[in-house]
C-alpha cells in the first residue's frame, strides 16, 4: 500500500496510509492526532477558499484578477517590503519567495530561522555532527532532551528515536538511555524508566550547569557537593557518566534552549561542552538534533544557502543581495519596512504585541490556507492549497533530510499551490516592469 | 507482584504450576484458588494464607477477564504502545527506520493508530494471556504511554 508523508510537524513521518477517492480523505492511519488534525484542515470551518480584499474595512470575496491586482499595487507602492513566514510551505515555494524578494527589493526571513542556521554553522565549525533519525534508531544509545518536550510538539519523535527497534538496536528501548533536562516535568518525562535520568533544572539556570560541566572538564570528582541549578550531586555524576560514556549519543534541543538570550549564548556554550566531551572520548561521540515545529522549518536555510550562499534572512537592494545586520525583529522595531507579505504563518497572534501592532499598521498581504488573527487585519488574502495534502513539494525534516511530499487530493476550489501563486505574483511584477 | 510476595516461593510444583510466579498470575486472574497451593495450608504459612485471603476477598475463585482500556480523551496517537508491545514487534516487518507496525495490521497485531487515536484490535495474543513465566507480567504498553492513556485491568 502506498504510504504518504504527514506534514503535521517537522518529523515528516513517511509511513502514513491515507484512504481517499482523490477528492475527500476518508481514513488516516498511522498519523498521530496532530497529523490527523492537519488532514482535517482541508475541510476546516475557517478554511479560506476564495481570494479576499479589504473594502471599507471589511474583507470581501473578489475574483483572482482583482485580488492579485490589489496585491501587485501594494507591492509596487512599497519600497521595503517585508516577506515573512515560509516554514509551512514547500522548498519550491520558498525558492520563488526568495526570487520575489530579490525582484521587489525586500527583506525575507522565515519564522523558523531563530538562529537555526547559526547553530548549525557553529556545530559544524566545532566538529559536532548532525545526526539523523535513522541513525539514532539504528545506533543510538543515549538520548538527551534539553528544553525539548516532543510529547507535545512532535508527538511521534520519542516513538521513533527511543522505542523503534533498529538494526544494531534490536531491543529498542532497553538499550537506550533517556536524559531530560527541563525546568518543568513535561509529558515526555512519563516514558522514563528506572535507568533513565530525569533532571529538573531551576528555570534559566541551564547556563550554570553547562559552565560547571565545562569548568570541571567533565571530571566526576570535582562536582560541587551542593549540586548545581537545583540538581543534586548524584544526578550530576550520572549525567557526566552518561555524557562521557555514550557510544552514539544525541542531544535534542528544543525551542526553550534555542531562544536567544541577551547576556549569553546558551547553545554556543553547550556546543563547546559537547566538543570537549567528544574530544576526550575515544570511541563515542555526541551529535546534535534540533527540534522544530512547522513542517518545513529547516528548509528555508537550505534554499537560501543553495541560491545565495547564506543561511537565514536575506535582504535585497537594486536586486542584489546586501549584507544586513537587521533581523526580522529589528526591522519591525525600527519600522524599517512599508508593507508585508506573510506566507503561511500568523504573526499577529505569535509575535509580542509591541511587534504585531507595528505590522498591523502597514498594508499586509497574506498567503495562507486559513483565517487567523492575521487575516483579520490583512488588506489582501490569497488562499492556497495545503502542502502535503493538496499539493506536493520538497521539505526538510528536522534532521535536515529532504523528504518529498505528495499531492493526495485535489485542492478545494482548485486553489493554486503556494509555489504557483508566488510564481504568478512574480510574473505579474515582471510584466509590469517591462511595460 | 503483590500476591507472589505471600506465596511460599519454593516452586515445589504441588499446585501443578511450574513456579510460584505462575501460580500467582493465575491467582490474579481467578483461575486458581488460594487453597490450591497445599503448602500454604500448613500452619507455618498461616499468616500469609490469611493475608492472601484478605487481599482476594470475596472475588476469589471467580474467573476475571483481562481488559486493556485506552482512554480516547488522553491518547494523542503517538504510537508508542504500538511500537513497544512485544507481540506487535515480533510480527512487525523491518523497515528502513527499524521495525515498524504494519498497515493494514498483521493478524497478531494488538494495537494500531487510526484517525489519530490508538485502537485495541484484539487482545487474544497479549502476553498476559499467552506467554509463560515472567513474560506474562508484561505491562510495557501501560508503562510507557506518555499520556497515561493505557490501563490494564482485570474485571
Ligand atoms: S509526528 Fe508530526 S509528522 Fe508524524 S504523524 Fe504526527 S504530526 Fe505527522
Ligand atoms: S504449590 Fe504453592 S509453593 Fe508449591 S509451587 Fe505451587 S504455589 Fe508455589
Ligand atoms: S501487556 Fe504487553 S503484550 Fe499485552 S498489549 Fe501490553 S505490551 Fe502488548
Ligand atoms: S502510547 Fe498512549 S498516547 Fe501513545 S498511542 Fe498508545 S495509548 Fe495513545
Amino acid at each position: 500500500m502506498k504510504r504518504f508523508t504527514c506534514s503535521g510537524c517537522s518529523l515528516l513521518c513517511d509511513d502514513i496510509i491515507v484512504q481517499s477517492d482523490g477528492l475527500f480523505i476518508s481514513e488516516v492511519m498511522g498519523a498521530c492526532l496532530k497529523g490527523k488534525e492537519r488532514f482535517d484542515q482541508v475541510s476546516a470551518k475557517n478554511r479560506i477558499t476564495s481570494p479576499l480584499i479589504r473594502k471599507d474595512g471589511e474583507l470581501k470575496e473578489v475574483s483572482w484578477d482583482e485580488a492579485t491586482k490589489k496585491a501587485i499595487e501594494i507591492i509596487k507602492n512599497s519600497s521595503i517590503p517585508l516577506l515573512y513566514g515560509f516554514s509551512n510551505v514547500s522548498c519550491e515555494a520558498q525558492d520563488v519567495g526568495i526570487k520575489l524578494a530579490q525582484k521587489i527589493n525586500g527583506f525575507i526571513d522565515s519564522n523558523a530561522s531563530i538562529c537555526q542556521g547559526k547553530i548549525l554553522n557553529k556545530a559544524k565549525s566545532l566538529g559536532i555532527n548532525l545526526t539523523t533519525i535513522t541513525e539514532i534508531i539504528n545506533k543510538g544509545d543515549l538520548i538527551i532532551l534539553w528544553g525539548a518536550n516532543p510529547a507535545e510538539t512532535v508527538p511521534r519523535l520519542l516513538n521513533k528515536v527511543l522505542f523503534s527497534r533498529g538494526k544494531f538496536r534490536m531491543t529498542g528501548r532497553e538499550i537506550k538511555t533517556l536524559v531530560i533536562v527541563d525546568p518543568i516535568k513535561t509529558a515526555s518525562f512519563r516514558v522514563m524508566g528506572v535507568r533513565d535520568l530525569p533532571l529538573i533544572i531551576e528555570p534559566n539556570k541551564d547556563i550554570d550547569l553547562i559552565r560547571m560541566l565545562k569548568e570541571e572538564c567533565c571530571s566526576v570528582d570535582s562536582i560541587p557537593s551542593q549540586g548545581v541549578a537545583g540538581i543534586d550531586k548524584n544526578d550530576l555524576k550520572r549525567l557526566l557518566l552518561h555524557l562521557t560514556g555514550a557510544e552514539n549519543g544525541v542531544i535534542i534541543l528544543g525551542q526553550g534552549v534555542i531562544q536567544p538570550h541577551p547576556d549569553y549564548n546558551l547553545v554556543e556554550e553547550l556546543l563547546e561542552l559537547l566538543q570537549m566531551i567528544n574530544e576526550r572520548q575515544e570511541k563515542g561521540r555526541i551529535s546534535l538534533l534540533l527540534m522544530g515545529g512547522h513542517f518545513n522549518m529547516a528548509g528555508f536555510d537550505h534554499v537560501a544557502l543553495s541560491s545565495f550562499g547564506v543561511s537565514g534572512k536575506l535582504e535585497f537592494k537594486h536586486n542584489q543581495l546586501i549584507k544586513t545586520d537587521d533581523t526580522l525583529v529589528s526591522k519591525i522595531e525600527k519600522e524599517n519596512f512599508d508593507s508585508s507579505i506573510i506566507v503561511g504563518t500568523d504573526p499577529i497572534s505569535h509575535l509580542p504585541h509591541s511587534l504585531s501592532s507595528k505590522i498591523a499598521k502597514k498594508p499586509l498581504i497574506l498567503i495562507d490556507n486559513h483565517h487567523t488573527a492575521t487575516s483579520h487585519i490583512a488588506e489582501v488574502v490569497l488562499p492556497t492549497a495545503i502542502t502535503g495534502i493538496e499539493s506536493g513539494g520538497l521539505a526538510y525534516r528536522l534532521d535536515q533530510v529532504p523528504i518529498e511530499l505528495n499531492k493526495i487530493i485535489n485542492p478545494s476550489n482548485n486553489l493554486p499551490s503556494d509555489e504557483e501563486l508566488l510564481n504568478q505574483l512574480y510574473r505579474l511584477i515582471n510584466q509590469g516592469g517591462s511595460e | 507482584m503483590e500476591l507472589y510476595k505471600f506465596l511460599p516461593k519454593t516452586n515445589c510444583k504441588k499446585c501443578g504450576k511450574p513456579t510460584c510466579m505462575a501460580f500467582s498470575l493465575d491467582l490474579l486472574q481467578g483461575k486458581v484458588k488460594v487453597d490450591d497451593c497445599p503448602p500454604l495450608l500448613e500452619p507455618k504459612y498461616k499468616k500469609q494464607y490469611d493475608a492472601l485471603k484478605e487481599l482476594l476477598g470475596s472475588e476469589e475463585g471467580q474467573q476475571k477477564e483481562l481488559k486493556i482500556n485506552i482512554d480516547d480523551k488522553l491518547c494523542d496517537g503517538c504510537g508508542i504502545c504500538v511500537t513497544v508491545c512485544p507481540v506487535n514487534a515480533r510480527y512487525c516487518p523491518s523497515s528502513l527506520s527499524g521495525k515498524a507496525p504494519d498497515y493494514p495490521p498483521e493478524k497478531h497485531q494488538l494495537f494500531q493508530v487510526i484517525g489519530g487515536k490508538c485502537e485495541l484490535l484484539k487482545i487474544e495474543y497479549c502476553r498476559r494471556l499467552e506467554a509463560g513465566g515472567r513474560e506474562r507480567e508484561c505491562r510495557v504498553c501501560e508503562t510507557y504511554c506518555p499520556r497515561e492513556a493505557v490501563k490494564i485491568e482485570y474485571v
